[in-house]
């Protein structure tokens, strides 16, 4: 029972993790119906920027972790990669806005290849260590607490997983309060209503490509929080199960991303913790295989017929 | 009366016959390049009918490979490696059978290609040779993680060019002839496609099928030249390597296609003779050590700036 | 009258909450021109869509020489003996004019896609009556000049009538047209009008035609059948038609009427 328990905590943790990166999928494909295959670098990118931002932000607060460096690191990572977004859709994609999709995906598909190999090339192949943002420490659970006593959850876990929560708050403000939030929906509900409406494409594809990015970016800093060492390749395996999160929920649903973020997190856990981790990997991507079989608008999304 | 197309296959065939003596008399540095050439061909050739002329998009075509390299080595294996005429027909044998087991699996990959377009396809493919990869380093008769090794030497400048020519072959044969237009006519409109009778689904699966049987066919050659093979070399960089070739060769351009296997075969080692060149900066002999970075440049200009491939003189919409 | 080659029955599709087709009862004789016509998004579309198995009516059953249609592929549909034409034209655009119509001979090759690897003189015979048949089919539109050319680089109004030319290549017993005459200046029409009257008799076709244009549709329509909002509001002669009050309200308008009675 407790080593059930203690999977799932660690599922639901990294799940977290899964969640920000799908959102970034999702809202992508939201405007523009295409897989940006590099977001998962993006994440990667954002491990980096914090493993670089720490050791002169930790120094404004004092020599050692601090929460206020923790959260100037994290911000610092999210505008990084914010820009960085924004950038690659300028130059790579929007070039190709009107081509076929397939044009647009094997760009990015390029992308995602420069951004690891010219990763590996300016940070070096071998994995670094991340610097501590926080003093991480085990929780005592109450005695109390019958099976969940002896579960071992982690300050991080906790962190990683409120932080987590703010943030997809936030998102939600963002979408459904904002302006510009509310033409990213409209974009992806129906882009010819939404464009003779007045949404400016060019300016909403902008701000998603940044908002997406941005999530990606935390996304870097809180799983380097909790597994402290990074490489520039970290992106493709992490990208690759956001991508099956988001395909899971229903790509475009924002609620879908999150759901299918958690359940990919907890399936993992779950196949690592009772069968063998060289399982993990491909029972994840059958989940997608079956998947798009049987229910290709995954768990909360609709489908959507051709018109001819 | 044989067909024009018959007799240049056959000139070819002989061609390679007359040069294999003097070819087996270079260095084994060289040798391993033009006979890994060669391997290349087939795999692009065939990735060119699934990702060219069907418009299908591929991600997974290494773990078709993977599938012809163990499967046709397991059966070399068993059969106890013999030498001579006996080993030939072994060797033959063992690569038709992994030919047909990476068929077989093409048609299983196929299947879902029916409901998917696009993008999907390319993550679902991709997904397929993970689980591949993965279904092998987790088998013990296949050596799991440790790889598989002690198969004869059986692949050869002649075996290789020969199963190369006769791939280019079938599938220009095939794509040219009135049933094999249906392959291009699925590219580029399947409502259209079908409204004419076609049936779309049974062309997708197909391209999937015969383009796996080739790619199982170059690795049994791989195999029983490398005489070892690893899960990961079967992984997503192996069929990046070859979907890099179809697109910068020109989607559906079998010439073409031919050309930037060569061409990305050679260029590792190119980039590896320069990465030692002491009066380079430091910078560039570090570029020149990671092909990647050249090969992803190379496919965000190409996507940009020459869509039809690199080769082509045509632009990108005449196709015949 | 004859047992009809086409049958719509009681025939309803919707998409969602938007109720496209409703209960549309409409049949095609052999050798009949039937018109269909009706203001712009009344579902005429959509009834070539469902004909030909793009979608699967909600309710009713659609029938031809006899086979029920219902839930049948597109493809089997075409070999059943239907050919379309799209509004918003659909080639080929890639491959060559001449290809266009050679892929559109599948369905009537003789040899198996085997043959094509061994290239054997039966196969060999095969293709080169295939090409004839293309090379007869384009010249009769005119469109021999463009033989190899990219489909996509055609002027408009060839392309229209190559992807007329594509769909006779299937043998189909009917052809439905959509729009045909769409983009074409009143001389481009009564061509069309002289075309279509001369493959309805050389081929022994059925044809179902959606038009806008009343001179093409008036011209050379036995029996016209007029749809709005998917529902079907009147069915006869051309020139009960154009007298209906139900169809000048929801149609044709006044002025529509009073140009036409000039004819
Ligand atoms: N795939 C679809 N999804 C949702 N609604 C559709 C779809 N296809 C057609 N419709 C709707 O069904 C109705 C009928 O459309 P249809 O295209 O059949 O009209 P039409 O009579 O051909 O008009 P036009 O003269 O403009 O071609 C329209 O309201 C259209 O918006
Ligand atoms: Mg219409």
């Amino acid at each position: 029972m407790t080593e059930f328990l203690q999977q799932l905590v660690n599922g639901l943790a990294q799940g977290g993790i899964y969640a920000l990166i799908a959102l970034g999928y999702t809202m992508i494909y939201g405007v523009l119906r295409f897989i940006n295959f590099a977001h998962g670098d993006i994440f990667m990118l954002g491990a980096f920027a914090g493993f670089y931002l720490a050791p002169a932000t930790l120094k404004l607060f004092g020599a050692g972790p601090s929460y206020a460096g923790a959260a100037l690191v994290l911000l610092g990572a999210m505008a990084l990669c914010a820009l960085i977004g924004i950038v690659i859709e300028r130059l790579c994609y929007r070039p190709l806005r009107d081509r076929p999709r397939i044009t647009a995906l094997i760009t990015a598909i390029g992308v995602s290849l420069l951004l690891e190999n010219g990763g590996q090339l300016l940070f070096g192949a071998d994995p670094k260590s991340f610097p501590d943002l926080i003093v991480d420490r085990a929780l005592d659970l109450p005695a109390g607490w019958g099976p969940l006593s002896a579960l071992t959850i982690t300050l991080s876990q906790v962190l990683v997983l409120g932080v987590t929560l703010l943030l997809l708050v936030a998102l939600r403000h963002v979408v459904n309060r904002t302006r510009t939030g509310l033409a990213m929906r409209a974009l992806s509900l129906n882009p010819t209503a939404a464009q003779l409406a007045g949404v400016n494409l060019d300016q909403v594809i902008m701000f998603t490509f940044g908002l997406g990015s941005a999530l990606a970016g935390a996304a870097g800093v809180l799983i380097s929080i909790q597994q402290p060492s990074i490489d520039p390749l970290m992106g493709i395996s992490a990208g690759l199960k956001a991508f099956i999160a988001a395909v899971l929920g229903g790509i475009g649903n924002l609620p879908g991303a999150v759901l299918g973020g958690v359940l990919i997190g907890l399936l993992e856990a779950l196949v690592v913790g009772y069968l063998s981790p060289t399982y993990r990997d491909p029972i994840v991507f059958a989940v997608l295989i079956l998947i798009l079989i049987f229910r290709p608008a995954g768990l909360l999304g609709t489908v959507q017929k051709e018109k001819v | 009366m044989a067909s024009r197309s018959n007799v240049v296959f056959l000139v070819v065939l002989g061609a390679l016959a007359v040069v294999s003596p003097a070819v087996g008399h270079i260095s084994p540095y060289y040798y391993d390049i033009v006979v890994s050439i060669g391997i290349s061909m087939i795999l692009a050739a065939s990735l060119n009918l699934i990702n060219g002329y069907t418009g299908q998009f591929s991600l997974g075509h290494a773990g078709f490979m993977a599938v012809g390299a163990y499967a046709s080595s397991w059966l070399t294996l068993r059969a106890g490696t013999p030498g001579g005429a006996g080993g030939a027909v072994v060797f033959a044998g063992a690569l038709l059978a992994g030919s047909v087991a990476a068929a077989l699996t093409g048609l299983a990959v196929g299947a879902p290609s029916l409901r998917l377009r696009g993008d999907y396809l390319a993550i679902v493919t991709l997904g397929f040779n993970e689980i591949i990869k993965g279904a092998i380093q987790n088998a013990e008769p296949l050596g799991a993680q440790r790889g598989l090794g002690g198969m004869g030497k059986y692949t050869g400048f002649f075996s290789t060019f020969a199963c190369a020519a006769l791939t280019v072959f079938v599938i220009h044969n095939l794509v040219r002839s009135t049933y094999g237009r249906g392959f291009l006519a699925t590219h580029d409109d399947e409502i259209a496609a079908e409204s004419v009778g076609l049936n779309t689904t049974r062309y997708k699966i197909a391209a999937f099928t015969i383009g796996a049987f080739f790619a199982g066919l170059a690795g049994g050659l791989y195999a029983h030249f490398k005489q070892f093979i690893h899960p990961e070399a079967f992984g997503f960089t192996r069929s990046m390597d070859i979907v890099v070739m179809v697109i910068l060769g020109g989607m559906g351009r079998m010439v073409g296609v031919c050309l930037a296997a060569a061409l990305l075969t050679v260029l590792p080692e190119v980039l590896r003779y320069v990465s030692h060149l002491g009066f380079l900066p430091e910078w560039l002999r570090h570029v020149a050590e990671n092909r990647m970075i050249i090969y992803s440049l190379l496919l965000i200009v190409v996507m940009i700036a020459r869509p039809q491939g690199l080769f082509s003189l045509k632009p990108a919409r005449a196709r015949s | 009258m004859p047992a009809p080659l086409l049958q719509i029955d009681k025939t309803t599709l919707r998409f969602g909450g938007l109720t496209a087709l409703n209960g549309i009862d409409l049949a095609v004789g052999p050798d009949e021109l039937v018109g269909l016509i009706g203001p712009n998004g009344a579902g005429k579309t959509t009834v070539f869509n469902v004909i030909t198995g793009v979608y699967t009516p909600t309710e009713g059953t659609v029938t031809f020489v006899g086979a029920a249609l219902n839930g049948r592929r597109m493809n089997e549909i075409a070999r059943l003996g239907i050919a379309r034409t799209f509004q918003n034209i659909r080639l080929f655009p890639q491959l060559s004019v001449f290809d266009n119509v050679r892929v559109a001979c599948n369905l009537h090759r003789a040899t198996n896609p085997a043959a094509a690897l061994l290239r054997l003189a039966a196969f060999r015979a095969d293709e080169a009556a295939v090409a004839q048949r293309c090379e007869e089919l384009l010249g009769l539109f005119n469109l021999l000049r463009f033989r190899d050319a990219p489909a996509g680089s055609l002027p408009y109004g060839d392309q229209r009538r190559l992807e007329i030319v594509r769909c006779l290549a299937t043998k189909p017993r009917l052809l439905l047209l959509d729009e045909p005459a769409a983009g074409m200046n009143p001389v481009e029409k009564s061509e069309l009008i002289r075309l279509i009257q001369q493959i309805k008799q050389q081929f022994a076709l059925s044809i179902l035609l959606v038009e806008h244009s009343m001179q093409v549709v008036m011209g050379v329509c036995q029996r016209i059948v007029v749809l709005d909002y998917g529902v079907k509001i009147a069915e006869g002669p051309p020139a009960a038609i154009q007298n209906d009050p139900k169809v000048i309200e929801a149609y044709l308008g006044e002025d529509h009427q009073k140009s036409l009675s000039h004819h």
